[in-house]
């Protein structure tokens, strides 16, 4: 391997990395917070995606895709939350993992029926190039990292400053307690599922330049935010941001390495990580997550 | 033994339906030769998931070394396409067998994706690392290397669906056996209360081993079924991306039931048929009728008729 090449692939893993990590976020805090596995997060990434394919060609800017893809997958994280996922809290995790996977394909379903199988490509919004030592990097590259190290600073401040914030940590801490203090639980849950799938909105309006955005790019994405989540451990969200940050270099250095490896390397390390260690590297014990098998 | 004979009458039943519809819709042989094989696949999984209660977003990966297991042999080594079948049954025990032990102890959403990435990986090795001897996307042909076998010439697809009839026949009658043997009567135990099962004495390791050896099996004898209806196999069979049909199939058909896969098969597979007619796009219908099975009629497709009939007519009519 040309040791040249090894700086790009760690910066584009870094651009990897923050797409994995703002689209996974949802899966860890709805398995944190509400005990379900959410596989429909996707749908949102999704339709962020075609939101800035859409603005893109319609009126040209991005600001405006970007703004509104957050809007329709917070709209859509609302209208799924409240309208079904609230009849599915407390059941098992298989049934809320096959609810959310139907829910998944009617996403799947929605998305061609608006806007067709053929993929749509979206121009990048920024085509400069910048210099870092001594490699040229796409500044909208730089841009992705920027973006995700903001939202990462911002809800840490949000979890450890606000009241809310401080809810959903207690809420993954015991939520029945939560609910004894008089804090209305199913709120702070539906507000918790509004701004993560806001955010894996963001993920799929940032990654629609990057990749191809098609009806099926969920699936693809879905697994490897879930092994991004299960490297992490389930519910933490420090534990997301390392894994984001691992899974990012294991697929791009592992690409520039040999290219099948973008796609494989990371199924070998969910391979391995949930034979040895399922806790994750931050995961959580105790029985109140399930983990005591 | 003789409860085995006994309790046949239902699946002959059912290949009377299929003979019925091989006459009455003749140009739809394909798609009746594909609702034979496609049971099967889907009883692989209603094992795991309708008596045991682990979902799997993998079997994929299972059907996949069926097929590539009866074309390899048939590509490279022989052209004795039931010494194909052998070798996929026999990769499919050995994988389950294999697998099965590292795979079973785990929680159910780790299972499913641990089978994910096995099906990722399994389906890699296939394609890239296996390739001088699966040749890749291109796919392996082996149609003219196959040679007679005594009685029928499944060659022909005429033949092919009488020949499938009859293994579909012999699996359903072998899966209403187990059914009510202690085996499924086991399986189901472990779904409702394992550490009950525990607690009476009964080895659940051991019993899921064998749950998922018998899925694994299923799905590799659908998946040699299938290599030598096509006469040649390529990755598409078996992407990940397809572990979704499996799973719907077995939830719209009634999980843990006998008939159930093929009921659910019949719808999925219908529902696809047609709807690709008209709208072009089968995940919207077969995601809003999975929700509707999930939320009202939690029995499937044929969990309910069987609840409605056995009330009208009395009890145990489908022993």
């Amino acid at each position: 391997m040309n040791i040249d090449l090894l700086l790009p692939a760690i910066f584009f893993g870094l651009s990897v990395s923050g797409i994995l990590f703002l689209v996974s976020l949802g899966i860890s805090i709805g398995f944190g917070l509400m005990r379900i596995i959410n596989m429909e997060q996707m749908v949102y990434y999704t339709f962020g995606a075609y939101m800035a394919y859409t603005m893109v060609s319609t009126t040209g800017s991005f600001l405006l895709g970007i703004i509104a893809g957050i809007l329709v997958a917070a709209f859509l994280g609302f209208l799924v939350e409240t309208q079904l996922l609230r009849r599915v809290y407390g059941k098992e995790l298989m049934f809320t993992m096959v609810v959310t996977f139907s829910v998944f394909l009617i996403g799947i379903g929605i998305i061609q029926y608006t806007w067709g199988l053929d993929p749509k490509p979206v121009s990048s919004p920024i085509h400069t190039m910048v210099p870092i030592l001594g490699v040229q990097m796409p500044l909208y590259r730089l841009f992705i990292i920027a973006i995700a190290f903001v939202v990462y600073v911002l809800i840490q401040i949000m979890l450890n400053k606000t009241i809310i914030g401080k809810a959903i940590r207690a809420g993954i801490e015991n939520p029945d307690q939560v609910q004894g203090l008089g804090i209305n639980i199913r709120r702070i849950f539906t507000q918790t599922f509004v701004v993560a799938s806001g955010l894996a909105g963001l993920g799929g309006c940032l990654n629609a330049p990057l990749t191809m955005t098609g009806p099926y790019m969920g699936f693809d994405m879905l697994l490897f935010a879930f092994i991004t989540v299960i490297l992490g451990g389930l519910g933490s969200i420090k534990g997301t941001l390392v894994s984001a940050l691992i899974m990012g270099q294991v697929i791009s250095v592992g690409g520039t390495i040999w290219s099948p490896l973008a796609f494989v390397a990371p199924f070998i390390v969910m391979f391995c990580v949930i034979l040895w260690r399922p806790t994750g590297l931050f995961g959580v014990t105790g029985k109140a997550f399930g983990f005591q098998e | 033994m003789g409860r085995v004979f006994r309790a046949s009458y239902a699946p002959l039943v059912l290949v009377f339906f299929f003979l019925m519809a091989r006459y009455i819709f003749p140009n739809k042989m394909t798609f009746i030769i594909e609702l034979a094989i496609f049971s099967i696949y889907v009883m692989g999984n209603n094992i795991l998931y309708g008596y045991l209660g682990m979902v799997s977003f993998g079997q994929p990966f299972y059907l996949g070394v069926g097929a590539y297991a009866t074309a390899i042999y048939l590509a490279h080594l022989g052209a004795n396409p039931l010494i194909g079948m052998l070798c996929s049954l026999t990769a499919g025990l050995v994988v389950g067998l294999i697998l099965g032990p590292a795979f079973i102890r785990l929680r159910g959403d780790y299972f499913a994706l641990i089978n994910a990435a096995t099906c990722a990986i399994g389906m890699f090795t296939i394609e890239k690392l296996l390739l001088p001897i699966t040749r890749g996307d291109d796919g392996l042909w082996y149609r003219s290397r196959m040679s007679q076998i005594p009685f029928l010439d499944i060659r022909m697809p005429d033949n092919f669906f009488i020949f499938a009839l009859v293994i579909f026949l012999i699996v359903l009658i072998l899966y209403n056996y187990m059914d009510k043997s202690t085996l499924g009567v086991s399986f189901r135990a472990i779904k409702v209360n394992e550490s009950k099962m525990k607690f009476l004495g009964y080895d659940t390791f051991k019993i899921r081993w064998i749950g998922f050896s018998l899925a694994s099996i299923l799905s590799a004898l659908a998946g040699s079924l299938y290599a030598i209806n096509f006469g040649f196999v390529n990755p598409s069979l078996a992407e990940p991306h397809r572990a979704a049909e499996v799973l719907v199939a077995t939830l719209i058909g009634g999980a843990g039931t006998v008939f159930g896969p093929f009921f659910g098969t019949l719808a999925f597979l219908g529902i696809k048929d047609l709807v690709s007619r008209y709208i072009a796009h089968w995940e919207l219908a077969v995601g809003i009728l999975t929700l509707l099975v999930l939320f009202r009629f939690s029995k499937g497709i044929w969990g309910n008729t069987e609840a409605l009939i056995n009330e009208k007519f009395g009890k145990k009519w489908f022993i």
